[in-house]
């Protein structure tokens, strides 16, 4: 459905581009968690996606047609839920559903039964006549969701559509997404909560600094680590132990106190190297073996220090 | 129907704002019910009720004349202090606002055809009065000497008093042009100065909610949904036009029907050309909204839309005769107070409203005003491109 191909664009006063050769592809009826850390190209990219930012080179088609044409017929084919409550808050529930239909080019009984669709889909039938700014954080939520539901697009791009909500209202929105795309729309979703990620995601796209770094379904993406092995030992080892296992083990093995990583070679066995650890006096507390969690992938690709920007 | 919704939106947003409304409607026109009964003394001095009392020290029928004619137009005196020490401290202390001192000799120096050898009527005033007052006394104190000399010098040559009154001005006729055909009043300047201030207050109203728009990201999301950037300027300038206009009718109507039951003078509509002053009205919207709109697109926080729309309209409303009415500033400063738009609304409303003017004598404060107006819609929609895009 939606096809980015070689996406460049630099802003006028930076020094860096917020997107290098950028290409990703989103299916219908499929979700696609899109990750990034701050300044990773997400946002520039939901720009591009909006209509907000030309390309300086690349190209962004929906359904074979580029993307800028559509636009010009349908600009409610790609809806975005940004991150903020894009929305005015003086106003009620309906009022805002109202002036966002008429602004979608809906009016008349298309208009209405677009916001009855909306408001049934994001369960704000009670809260119509009640003043946005009166709302919780999550009802919040919902209705910037509600208000991305009214052109009914073809694909929906969430940007960090549960910040701030409880528990309940973030079931509530995955609940809702999950049942969007299994209606056949596309989503892309972004989010720094990976276990978001992990519940709702078909595939993944890691992005950072302008440039995607993997992508692909999230069990090829969490399988990437067969052969990792991650021990955490009671105590640590003494230098004779761990030269004798450097020379035991198949595969590389580092060392961090009682921390210990093993790269196994693809014929060697988890269980006879734990088994040569422990016989070198190694009591081992914790072990991981086979899959990374989604954060810790992440955390590897795009490093672990602190973005400041 | 996009434009109707997104006018709708923005007049919600207005009337749910008591703030933006209070700024809108009740400054001004408490402006107007404020400055015009506080300068009203300014415009026509209050003679009439200042105290005062006469010193005379003779009984003779030319003093008694003087005391009669005085009485007639400023009320009864007030009793002389006691002594000259008391009378000085009344004086002082703006108990008395001035004195009238008769000389034992004022019938046979006024009867004289020589002048005096030394003044036989003496004004003294109060340190406070002001200069306006002064002058006003010492000429209608000078009339009212120089007609009684008259009338004195006639029945010396005659053997005849002079028949009827003995007052100049029924050989004068005084008009002061203008529908009114009364001297300008705190009213008349001061409805048009405010009505203009507020009329370009709609800055604070439009900046802020298009900060608001602008941070939320609803401006970005409009643009996403396709709605182009000239209906999203238009949403904005429309619904100002009609705030402007309810504006103009709720100030003109202070003017002409509360301030009278205020005690102030009313505002006279009689005969004003209303084209002349649609056109005047009409202009002085478009630029004060075309101001807004581009002060709102430079703008990038809530402090600086509340603070920056206020600074400078009460600059343009101190240089352009706002508060301070272009007549009592120098030459330098009427100059200087042509740069203001504030200035220019004013004194095409006054050309229309005092001066009965035209579409024609109106017209260059109007185009000077169009012009501005449409230059800030111009640079307004180059900026608001730049403030939806990340």
């Amino acid at each position: 459905m939606l096809q980015v191909r070689g996406l460049h664009y630099r802003y006028p006063a930076a020094t860096t581009p917020a997107l290098v050769d950028f290409s990703l592809e989103a299916r219908r009826g499929e979700i696609l968690g899109l990750l990034g850390p701050n300044g990773a190209g997400k946002s520039t990219l939901v720009a591009h996606l909006a209509g907000l930012l030309q390309p300086a080179a690349g190209q962004i088609e929906f359904d074979g047609e580029a993307l800028d044409d559509l636009r010009r017929r349908a600009p409610g084919c790609i809806a975005i839920a940004p991150q903020d409550f894009a929305f005015y808050p003086m106003l009620s529930v309906a009022e805002n559903l109202r002036c966002f239909a008429a602004a979608s080019r809906l009016s008349g009984t298309a208009a209405r039964q677009a916001i009855a669709r909306a408001l049934a889909a994001t369960r704000l039938e009670d809260f119509v006549a009640t003043r946005v700014e009166h709302l919780s954080g999550g009802l919040k939520r919902r209705l910037n969701l509600a208000i991305a539901l009214l052109p009914t697009p073809g694909l929906l791009v969430l940007d960090e559509p549960t910040v701030g909500v409880d528990p309940q209202s973030r079931a509530f929105l995955l609940e809702t997404v999950r049942s969007l795309a299994a209606s056949g729309m596309g989503v892309i979703y972004t989010s720094h909560y990976m276990e978001e990620i992990e519940a709702v995601a078909d595939r993944v796209v890691i992005v950072d600094r302008g440039r995607v770094l993997r992508q692909g379904s999230l069990t090829e993406l969490l399988a990437q680590a067969r052969g990792q092995v991650e021990l955490q030992l009671e105590a640590p080892l003494d230098a004779d132990a761990l030269a004798a296992l450097a020379g035991e083990i198949e595969g590389q093995l580092e060392v961090a106190g009682v921390h210990l990583k093993l790269d196994l070679a693809a014929t060697a066995s988890p269980v006879a190297a734990l088994a040569r650890i422990e016989a070198r006096g190694g009591r081992i507390r914790e072990a991981r073996f086979g899959r990374y969690s989604l954060e810790r992938l992440f955390m590897n690709l795009t490093d672990t220090r602190l973005r400041d920007q | 129907m996009m434009l109707l919704a997104l006018i709708r939106k923005e007049l919600l947003a207005l009337l749910r704002d008591p703030h933006a409304l209070a700024a809108l409607f009740l400054m001004p026109a408490a402006f107007i019910v404020i400055m015009s009964l506080a300068l009203q003394n300014l415009y026509a001095p209050p003679l009439r009720q200042l105290p005062y009392a006469i010193d005379s020290a003779t009984e003779s029928p030319a003093a008694r004349r003087i005391s009669a004619t005085w009485a007639k137009a400023h009320g009864t005196a007030r009793p002389l202090p006691a002594t000259p020490g008391a009378v000085d401290e009344a004086l002082r202390q703006g108990r008395l606002a001035y004195v009238l001192t008769l000389d034992a000799g004022l019938a046979d120096a006024l009867s004289d055809l020589d002048p005096p050898r030394a003044p036989v009527v003496h004004l003294r005033v109060e340190p406070g009065l002001d200069q306006g007052a002064f002058r006003t006394l010492q000429a209608e104190l000078a009339s009212a000497v120089g007609e009684l000399r008259a009338a004195l010098l006639q029945a010396s040559f005659t053997g005849e008093s002079p028949r009827g009154s003995q007052s100049i001005l029924p050989f004068m006729a005084v008009e002061q042009l203008g529908s009114t055909q009364r001297p300008v009043s705190a009213v008349q300047q001061n409805v048009p100065a405010w009505l203009v201030f507020g009329m370009f207050f709609v800055v604070t109203a439009i900046s802020s909610l298009f900060v608001q728009e602008q941070h939320s990201g609803a401006l970005a999301r409009l643009a996403a949904l396709g709605v182009p950037a000239r209906i999203q300027i238009l949403a904005k300038a429309l619904p100002y036009v009609g705030i402007n206009a309810i504006q103009a009718a709720l100030m003109l109507t202070v003017g002409a029907a509360l301030m009278p039951l205020l005690g102030g003078e009313a505002l006279s509509l009689a005969g004003i050309h209303w084209l002349a002053l649609l056109m005047m009205l009409a202009a002085t919207s478009l630029a004060a909204i075309g101001f807004a709109l581009l002060l709102a697109c430079l703008v990038r926080t809530h402090a600086q839309a509340n603070t920056l729309g206020p600074l400078c309209n009460l600059l343009m409303a101190a240089l352009g005769g706002i508060m301070v009415p272009t007549f009592v500033m120098p030459g330098a400063m009427q100059q200087l107070a042509r740069l203001s738009p504030m200035n220019w609304g004013l004194e095409g409303l006054l050309t229309v409203l005092l001066r009965q003017g035209d579409v024609a004598e109106a017209a260059p404060w109007a185009l000077r005003l169009a012009v501005f107006g449409i230059l800030g819609l111009a640079l307004a929609s180059r900026l608001f491109s730049r403030r939806i895009t990340p």
